[in-house]
C-alpha cells in the first residue's frame, strides 16, 4: 500500500538528487566541446573539440593562449604518488599499532585525526609562516608535501583501522605457534588479508593529494601544482579550455578508479580461485 | 624427572587489577592428555594463552622440557595451538596451510612435500588440497587446522575447544579421532574445553578450574566419584550435597558427619562438613549391609517407561533425589505417591569434602 505510492516518489527524489550532483560535471563536459568562437557559456554555436586540441597544443596560435598545466600536472601526480607511499606506510604502522590499547593511544588517535579536521587555510599559512620564520623555502616537494602528508595520513589510518577492527587476531596467533616470526607473520599472513585495505587508503591518499588546493596555496612557493595552476588562469578570463582540461583530469580520475576496482576483483577473485601450490 | 610441561603456581593479574589464574600447580608427563575443564570465564582459556605464550605471565614460572619460557615469545615455543574458530589462513589452499609452517622454515620443498602428503593423508584431506579452506566444512577445517599445527611437530598441542564450533555429530567424530591421533603420536595435549563430556571421555587427568582457581586435578573417573571440593561436587555428574557438623573418623579411611537426615558415613576423615552422594548412588530399598547409610523420604513422583522406573523422592527439607530403577521390580510397582520411602547408600560412594 504505502510503498506504491512511497517508492516511485523516493525514486524520483534520489534521481533529482544524483541529478544535482552530477550536474556541474556533466554541464563542464558538455561545454568543453563549444567551437572556436563560443565563450565558456551556453548556447553552444557549434559542436568541436577543438579546445581538446587547443589544449594538446595542435591548433595554430590563437588569440587565447594555452593553458600553462604541462609542468604542474607532472609535480601533481609526482607530489600525489609520494603522499601516497608515505600516508599509506604510516597509515598501516599506526592502525597496527592502535591494535593494541596502549598508554596515551586516546590523545594520539585524535592527533593524528586532527590532520584532516583543521581548516586547511590555517594550516597552510601556518606552515608558510613558521616555514619563513626557520628560514626554510617553501616548495611543492617539501612544505607542502608535509602538509598533504598530514593531511592524508588520517583517510589512510581510519580506512586501515576499519580494516583492523574486522581482522581475526587468531589467524596471526595460529602462525606465531607455528613457528614463524612477527615480521613473516606480518609479511605472509596479515599483509595479503589486509591488502584490500591498503588499495583503499592508497586511492585515497592519491586522489586527495591530487587536487589539494588551499593547504598547497601558501605552501608551493614558486612551482605551482596543477589545481593552482588552473586557479591562476581564472583571474584572467576563463575559455573552454578549462573545461577540456577538467574532462580530461575526470577521465584520468575514473581510470584510476577503474584501475582500483580492478585490482580489487583480481585480488578477491585470486583468493576465491582454485590455485596450485606455490614455491615458497 | 624432566616434565613435558610444567607450571609453578602460574598467575595473572591484569593491569586494573582483575585476577584472571592465580597459583595454577600442574606437572605434565610426555604424551598425557590433560583437559582443562570450567565453566565460562574461569580462566582455562587464559591459562591456556599463557602456555603458548599469547598472554603475559604476571606470576610464576613456565617450564617446557626442563626449559623455562615463561618469557620466550610464542614462536619460539615448543608448542602448537589449535583453536575454536580454526584460524586458517583464508588467502592460501589447504595444502599451503599445512605446509606454512615448514616453508617459513626453510625446509627444502622435496622434504616439505613429503611431510605434507602424509600429513594430508592422514587426516584424508589429499581431496582437498588444492581447494580453499574458506569452501570446507567445519569438520574438515578443524582437520585442516590440526594437520597444520602437527605438522610442524611440536613437543606439546594447545587445543583450545577446538570441538566447540562443530554440531553435535561431528564434535563425537573428531572427538574419537583426537584419542586415536593422540595416542599414535604420544605427543602432550592439553585440551581446553567446557564440555564435561568432552573433558571426562578424552583425558587422562582433567584439571577443573573455576574463577581463575585450580579445584581439582584427577582422572576423569576419580574426578566423578571423588569430588575434592564443593563445586566439583555441583559441576561434575549429579550429586545431592548434605550438610552436617564433623562427628570424627569411623576407621578405615571413613568418617562420619552429623546431618539433619542422621549419621552419613562416607569416605573422609570426619572432620569435614559435607556428604556428596552421587545420584546412581540411591537404592530405593534398604541393602541391609553393616553401616549403610538410611535416608528417609516420600515419593513425589513416578514415572515408568518401558523397563526404567523414574522415581524422585522428596526428603524432608523439600530436596528431591531423582532416582533410576527397573520397573519390574514388584515393591518398585507397589509404591503409590506420597508414601514412605527409605533411601539407602553404600557408605563407599559417599564422599565428604570441606565446604
Amino acid at each position: 500500500m504505502e510503498s506504491r505510492v512511497l517508492r516511485p516518489v523516493l525514486a524520483i527524489y534520489s534521481s533529482i538528487f544524483l541529478l544535482f550532483l552530477y550536474g556541474p560535471m556533466i554541464v563542464l563536459a558538455i561545454l568543453s566541446f563549444q567551437s572556436v568562437d563560443g565563450g565558456p557559456q551556453f548556447p553552444i554555436r557549434e559542436w568541436s573539440t577543438y579546445w581538446y586540441q587547443h589544449l594538446l597544443g595542435l591548433t595554430e596560435t590563437s588569440r587565447v593562449s594555452q593553458l600553462p598545466v604541462g609542468d604542474s600536472l607532472i609535480r601533481s601526480i609526482v607530489l600525489a604518488f609520494m603522499t601516497t607511499v608515505v600516508s599509506t606506510v604510516l597509515g598501516v604502522m599506526s592502525a597496527e599499532a592502535f591494535r593494541i590499547k596502549f598508554k596515551g593511544s586516546g590523545p594520539a588517535f585524535y592527533l593524528i585525526i586532527l590532520g584532516m579536521m583543521v581548516p586547511g587555510v590555517l594550516v597552510g599559512l601556518g606552515m608558510a609562516l613558521l616555514s619563513n620564520t626557520i628560514g626554510i623555502g617553501r616548495a611543492w616537494w617539501g612544505t607542502s608535501f608535509v602538509l598533504h602528508v598530514v593531511y592524508t595520513y588520517p583517510f589512510a589510518f581510519l580506512v586501515m583501522l576499519a580494516i583492523f577492527n574486522r581482522f581475526d587476531r587468531t589467524v596471526e596467533e595460529a602462525a606465531l605457534s607455528l613457528g614463524v616470526s612477527p615480521a613473516q607473520t606480518f609479511r605472509r599472513v596479515t599483509f595479503p588479508i589486509i591488502f584490500p585495505g591498503v588499495l583503499s587508503a592508497m586511492l585515497f591518499s592519491f586522489t586527495l593529494s591530487y587536487d589539494e588546493f588551499s593547504r598547497t596555496l601558501f605552501t608551493a612557493g614558486r612551482d605551482l601544482t596543477l589545481p593552482l595552476s588552473i586557479y591562476g588562469t581564472f583571474s584572467v578570463e576563463i575559455y573552454p579550455n578549462i573545461f577540456a582540461f577538467g574532462v580530461l583530469t575526470t577521465l584520468f580520475s575514473f581510470t584510476l578508479l577503474v584501475v582500483y576496482g580492478l585490482l580489487m576483483k583480481r585480488f578477491t577473485s585470486k583468493a576465491a580461485r582454485f590455485k596450485g601450490q606455490e614455491d615458497g | 624427572m624432566v616434565h613435558d610441561l610444567e607450571l609453578i603456581s602460574v598467575g595473572k593479574t591484569y593491569p586494573d587489577g582483575t585476577v584472571a589464574v592465580s597459583d595454577f600447580d600442574l606437572k605434565v608427563e610426555k604424551g598425557e592428555f590433560v583437559a582443562f575443564l570450567g565453566p565460562s570465564g574461569c580462566g582455562k582459556s587464559t591459562t591456556l594463552r599463557m602456555i603458548a605464550g599469547f598472554e603475559d605471565i604476571t606470576n610464576g614460572e613456565v617450564m617446557m622440557m626442563g626449559r623455562n619460557v615463561t618469557h620466550v615469545p610464542p614462536e619460539k615455543r615448543p608448542t602448537s595451538m589449535i583453536f575454536q574458530n580454526y584460524a586458517l589462513f583464508p588467502h592460501m589452499s589447504v595444502r599451503e596451510n599445512v605446509a606454512f609452517g615448514l616453508d617459513v622454515k626453510g625446509m627444502p620443498k622435496a622434504e616439505r612435500d613429503t611431510k605434507v602428503d602424509r600429513i594430508l593423508d592422514m587426516f584424508d584431506l589429499e581431496q582437498f588440497a588444492d581447494r580453499k579452506a574458506d569452501k570446507l566444512s567445519g569438520g574438515q577445517r578443524q582437520r585442516i587446522a590440526l594437520a597444520r599445527g602437527l605438522v610442524v611437530e611440536p613437543e606439546i598441542l594447545l587445543l583450545d575447544e577446538p570441538l566447540g564450533a562443530l554440531d553435535a555429530n561431528l564434535r563425537r567424530i573428531i572427538q574419537n579421532e583426537l584419542k586415536l591421533l593422540q595416542r599414535e603420536l604420544g605427543i602432550t595435549f592439553i585440551f581446553v574445553t567446557h564440555a564435561q563430556s568432552e573433558a571426562l571421555g578424552l583425558s587422562d587427568r582433567v584439571v577443573v578450574m573455576s574463577n581463575g582457581v585450580v579445584e581439582q586435578i584427577s582422572p576423569p573417573r576419580e574426578l566423578y566419584r571423588r569430588p575434592k571440593t564443593p563445586f566439583v561436587a555441583d559441576f561434575i555428574g549429579s550429586n545431592t550435597v548434605f550438610e552436617g557438623s564433623p562427628k570424627g573418623a569411623a576407621g578405615n579411611g571413613f568418617g562420619r558427619i552429623e546431618t539433619l537426615f542422621g549419621l552419613i558415613e562416607g569416605v573422609g576423615q570426619g572432620n569435614e562438613t559435607l556428604a556428596v552422594v552421587p545420584a546412581e548412588a540411591f537404592r530405593i530399598t534398604p541393602l541391609d549391609t553393616p553401616g549403610e547409610v538410611r535416608i528417609e523420604g516420600t515419593l513425589s513422583e513416578r514415572q515408568l517407561v518401558g523397563a526404567v522406573g523414574h522415581l524422585k523422592v522428596r526428603l524432608s527439607d523439600s530436596r528431591e533425589v531423582a532416582i533410576e530403577v527397573s520397573a519390574d521390580r514388584p515393591d518398585v510397582r507397589a509404591l503409590t505417591l506420597g508414601a514412605p520411602v527409605t533411601l539407602g547408600i553404600d557408605p563407599a560412594a559417599i564422599t565428604l569434602i570441606h565446604a
